[in-house]
């Protein structure tokens, strides 16, 4: 929509409509802890990080936390003990499997943190593609994964998106709520790190990671797609995601499925 | 059933104030404007004699005023036109139907500074603005295309919504707790294209109030404003053409009498051709799009005897956005209002009212796999029974009203080939009913109190099925209702209060207490509002909203009533406020409720209002000083946050320079404090995003916004009945980057850090409008 009012603001004759840097007033707050788990249904190295927290302007170099006590357990006894392979990245190699729920114990600098996730069943993504849309004029060729959304549960789905190896800065996140038992064709639009993004050209490498996220997880991820892009005094009033993780810590702890595709735009 | 004990006590306490003494007469009738035989609202009519009186007409132009008998002076007048001064013998009850003719047409006439004196001191009314349409036409504005809610924020207590929004906000209220009617009919979306422009054309306008506090009781339904706009009549002396041609859009508007000085009629059009420019384009994609918008406001009435007039009023308007091949959306407003003027006797005067309106939207995705159509509406039924009595000191009013709510949240449609499942979500129904009384009471030349009560009763009616839901959202039951049961019913009393107390003619103080509420709410997590905004009705999960105010304010005119000054303090309370859970899906959610969050507000600020009435050069100087806070236990960790349109100080100058008889320059100023907003506090990094971190909610604030607006308008040389003019405007003339969003971004030269972009939608502007009338 935003998108939208700025074009009719230059429709309206508003020939200056524009952007600038600003400087704001806004103070930064001590350093958080911030923990990102992934389990997932493949047999790999499971990666649990810890990192804290830098001041919004400061250099995006995030701390990492080490010598924490990392421990998930399942909820069929399995007790799988995380090692800090490099700083602040804690590993084991397990594989999760769908239906058992997953529970993340972490102890560091004196305090635990705790959360659970319960792996859904995996959601076969059928093929990857590129759609081209006429948009504003101009002819835009996107991502598109294709699956067929099971009718019989309630589906949540996170994508990730790498264009010749950049991961797109967006966030995709969908759920069946309207389009329940359907088949999909999801549409990922790629955001690259400066702002003229014109699509995918022909011969750009696309890649797709599809996951089968539980509902925690879902409103983790739609609450920051609803603010990327947007920022203050337009769209929702930011706050941090809701996080299924204890202790006021930030991040997430997520059980999921995976999948991966690649393909050559043509 | 507790109605009925009160509806005794209003109705006993009533009756006994007409029973009084002998010898007393009534002088009553209509005051019109002699040009157009347009009834005049609010004009004063004084009587001196024996004893000494005034009132003001009515909405309608009646006026009555009972005294014992003897001979009088009258003297009737209203701003812009020379006032009657005759002579009477009250003897017996009789009427007086004067005109009024205009003051410009008379150039010998200099205008008295002596009309309406003192009105704004002496009247127990407070937080009342009337927005004179004759100067609403020299007051800049976007484009070029007068606008009557664009010129009510250029008053304290009333803030924009910033640039492109025409929602607004009256003492820290929301955009969604103003009653906005149009000849009684309630107008669900009052903004065209976005919010760039009103619904209300200013062609077809007749009269404008904004009640910003101690709400008289006949008003309800909305916490924090009551904008009452109603419609021209039309000339019933002879037939009339205006017209406009301006950048953007054009007006034409055609009045006239049905039947000489009985009864006349009104058709207004305006519209948008932004269209052709998009036509113009060779690009097929923005010439295959729409942008525009249209309405028609019509209005008839007649006089079918001296006892009875009848008035049919409407109003029609559409807005189409659409890119080709992406998607369509269009919205709009219907109203149509059937009212009847009874005249039982010369002091009983009687408003009876049959009102429908709806406001609907529809949006359609094109897209080859996710097309599909949605489309929602709110309906009305509304019927209004509403009494003046006009006794020696008191003036009554007492009336009945019940709305028959209906809300289609949404409707989806989709093809065949769609991944998008059709949905119909459940109609709401409910139904609103208030009875209300209120009393005008002249206590003594020094004390004027206006006091009221309103019974505000609402009932959520089957069918349907509704749920409730445990503190974290999660439903817990829901039961199923049947067509035409209630489920569940809310009463709330409002109790209205105001006084003024002159000190002398000049000075005096006012103090007002009124409780509102409001059974209606819209649910947007954005902060401007949009087409697709969703109504709820209050239910078993949504309490009413409720909200109290306490205002004290102190009135001076000085100079023979050419200058006023006024400075209000004002205090809110308000209960049931919503919110929304983080990750809330509002739209196509049968269970939005579970989304909600509900806390409190309050409000409070000073309003200081200084105007130079007349003279070469008028205007005035508007400054605010406000804050406005909301709480609720899951946000802010349970602590007071400021509202999004909280803005400290808020200021604006409007000056009006008439150089000669052709000439007069206006300009406008604004300068507010940004909006608060959230900013964040920190940053780290998520599945390969740099996320945000942050700490208290709306503790940041927007860059301020300043805006300087001039206009010039150039009446041609006027020979006959043909009069035309120019109108000459230049929006935002010292081009400043006003902001309209500020967002998070890498910093484009060194991407690890992070740096504030804020986007500005207009430069300078300008416009202009050619005008006609014969």
């Amino acid at each position: 929509m935003k998108k939208f009012i700025q074009y009719i603001a230059v429709l309206t004759l508003c020939f200056t409509s524009c952007k600038k840097i600003i400087e704001v007033d806004t103070n930064n707050a001590a350093a958080q802890i911030v923990i990102e788990g992934n389990i997932t249904d493949q047999l790999i190295d499971q990666q649990i990080v810890i990192s804290k927290t830098v001041g919004y302007d400061e250099k995006g170099i995030y701390p990492k936390v080490s010598g924490a006590t990392v421990i998930v357990t399942d909820d069929k006894g399995s007790r799988y003990m995380f090692m800090e392979k490099t700083p602040g990245v804690y590993v084991q190699a397990m594989r999760g499997i769908s239906g058992n729920t997953y529970s993340l114990n972490v102890s560091v600098e004196g305090k635990t943190y705790t959360a659970s996730s319960k792996m859904p069943n995996r959601v076969k993504l059928d093929s990857i593609g590129v759609v081209t849309n006429s948009f504003f004029g101009n002819e835009r060729k996107t991502a598109a994964a294709y699956l067929v959304d099971p009718e019989n549960e309630t589906n949540f789905y996170h994508f990730n998106l790498y264009v010749n190896n950049l991961f797109s800065r967006r966030v995709y996140v969908n759920n069946d709520r309207l389009t329940n038992g359907n088949k999909l064709r999801i549409q990922l639009y790629y955001e690259s790190d400066d702002d003229d993004d014109d699509g995918l050209k022909s011969g750009d490498k696309i890649s797709v990671e599809a996951e089968s996220i539980d509902s925690n997880i879902f409103d983790y991820w739609y609450t920051l797609s609803q603010q990327s892009g947007r920022g203050p005094n337009q769209g929702t009033t930011p706050a941090n995601p809701p996080s299924n993780i204890s202790n006021n810590a930030l991040g997430y702890f997520s059980a999921h499925t995976y999948q991966k595709l690649s393909t050559e735009v043509k | 059933m507790p109605l009925k004990p009160y509806l005794l006590i209003f109705f006993l306490s009533f009756f006994s104030l007409t029973l009084f003494a002998q010898n007393k007469f009534t002088l009553s009738g209509t005051i019109r404007d002699a040009s157009s035989g347009e009834t005049l609202i609010g004009a004063t009519v004084k009587i001196t004699g024996a004893t000494s009186a005034g009132t003001l007409t009515n909405n309608y132009g009646y006026f009555a005023l009972t005294q014992p008998e003897g001979t009088y002076t009258v003297t009737i007048s209203y701003t812009g036109f020379a006032s009657v001064i005759k002579t009477i013998n009250l003897n017996k009850d009789t009427k007086l139907n004067e005109e009024l003719k205009d003051a410009n047409d008379l150039a010998e006439v200099t205008v008295s500074a002596n009309n309406r004196k003192n009105e704004n001191v002496k009247s127990a009314q407070m937080g009342l603005e009337r927005i004179d349409m004759k100067s609403l036409n020299s007051i800049p504005v976007l484009l070029g295309e007068k606008d009557v809610l664009k010129t009510i924020q250029l008053l304290p207590g009333v803030k924009s919504g910033g640039e492109g929004n025409t929602g607004f906000y009256v003492r820290g209220g929301a955009a969604d707790q103003n009653l906005i009617i149009l000849d009684e009919a309630v107008v669900y979306n009052s903004s065209h294209l976005l919010g760039f422009f009103s619904t209300f054309n200013a062609d077809a306008i007749k009269d404008v109030s904004l009640y910003k506090g101690g709400m008289p009781a006949q008003y309800g339904g909305r916490l924090s404003s009551v904008l009452d706009v109603k419609m021209d009549d039309g000339n019933n002396k002879e037939f009339k053409f205006q017209g406009g041609i301006g950048l953007i859009a054009s007006r034409l508007k055609a009045e006239g009498p049905i039947v000489k000085d009985k009864g006349s009629f009104m058709v207004s059009f305006r519209r948008t051709y932004i269209d052709l420019f998009l036509r113009a384009s060779p690009d097929s994609s923005i010439n295959g799009s729409t942008l525009n918008f249209y309405d028609i406001n019509a209005k008839a009435n007649y006089k079918i005897n001296d006892k009875n007039t009848i008035y049919i009023s409407g109003y029609f308007g559409k807005d189409n956005i659409g890119v080709k091949d992406l998607f369509e959306n269009n919205w709009g407003n219907v109203t149509t209002t059937i009212r009847l003027n009874h005249i039982f006797n010369d002091r009983l005067f009687s408003n009876t009212s049959l009102i429908y309106n709806n406001y609907n939207y529809t949006v359609r995705l094109l897209n080859d796999v996710t097309n599909f159509k949605a489309t929602s509406l709110v309906r009305d039924f509304n019927f209004k029974e509403d009494f003046q009595y006009f006794s020696n000191k008191h003036t009554l009013r007492f009336g009945l009203n019940a709305t028959h709510h209906r809300i289609s949240p949404i409707d989806i449609t989709t093809s065949q080939e769609s991944q998008v499942n059709p949905l119909t979500q459940e109609k709401r129904y409910g139904l609103e009913s208030a009875a209300y009384v209120s009393d005008e009471w002249a206590v003594t030349e020094k004390l004027n109190l206006l006091y009221g009560l309103r019974l505000a009763a609402f009932s959520l009616l089957g069918p349907g099925n509704f749920g409730s839901y445990d503190p974290d959202g999660n439903i817990l039951s829901s039961d199923k209702v049947e067509s035409g049961k209630f489920y569940k019913n809310y009463l709330n009393l409002e109790p209205r209060f105001s006084l003024s107390y002159l000190f002398n003619e000049e000075n005096s103080v006012k103090a007002s207490y009124n409780r509102n509420t409001q059974n209606i709410h819209i649910l947007t997590n954005a902060t401007s509002s949009s087409p697709t905004d969703q109504y709820v009705l209050s239910s078993n999960n949504i309490k009413p909203e409720i909200a109290d105010q306490v205002a004290v304010g102190y009135f001076r005119n000085f100079a023979e009533n050419s200058y006023e000054f006024s400075g209000e303090v004002y205090y809110k309370w308000m209960q049931n406020q919503i919110d929304y859970r983080d990750a809330a899906e509002l739209l196509g959610n049968s269970n939005v409720e579970s989304e909600l969050l509900y806390g409190t507000g309050r409000a409070y600020g000073l309003e200081l209002f200084f105007k130079k009435k007349f003279g070469k050069l008028n205007g005035w100087v508007g400054y605010t000083l406000s804050r406005t806070e909301r709480k609720f236990a899951e946000l802010n960790n349970g602590n007071y946050f400021p509202s999004r349109q909280d803005r400290t100080h808020d200021v604006s100058f409007v000056g009006i320079y008439n150089l000669n008889k052709r000439w007069t320059f206006s300009s406008s100023l604004i300068y507010s404090t940004g909006n608060a907003v959230t900013y964040p506090a920190g940053k780290y990094n998520v599945g390969g995003q740099t996320v945000y971190y942050y700490t208290q909610r709306n503790a940041g604030r927007m860059p301020y916004n300043m805006r300087l607006d001039l206009s010039a308008t150039l009446e041609g040389r006027n020979k006959g009945k043909f009069q035309s003019s120019w109108n000459f405007g230049v929006y935002n003339a010292l081009g400043r980057k006003n902001p309209y969003s500020v967002e998070f971004i890498n910093d484009p030269t060194d991407p690890s850090k992070t740096v504030a972009e804020q986007t500005s939608l207009f430069g300078i502007i300008p416009s202009v409008t050619w005008n006609f009338k014969f």
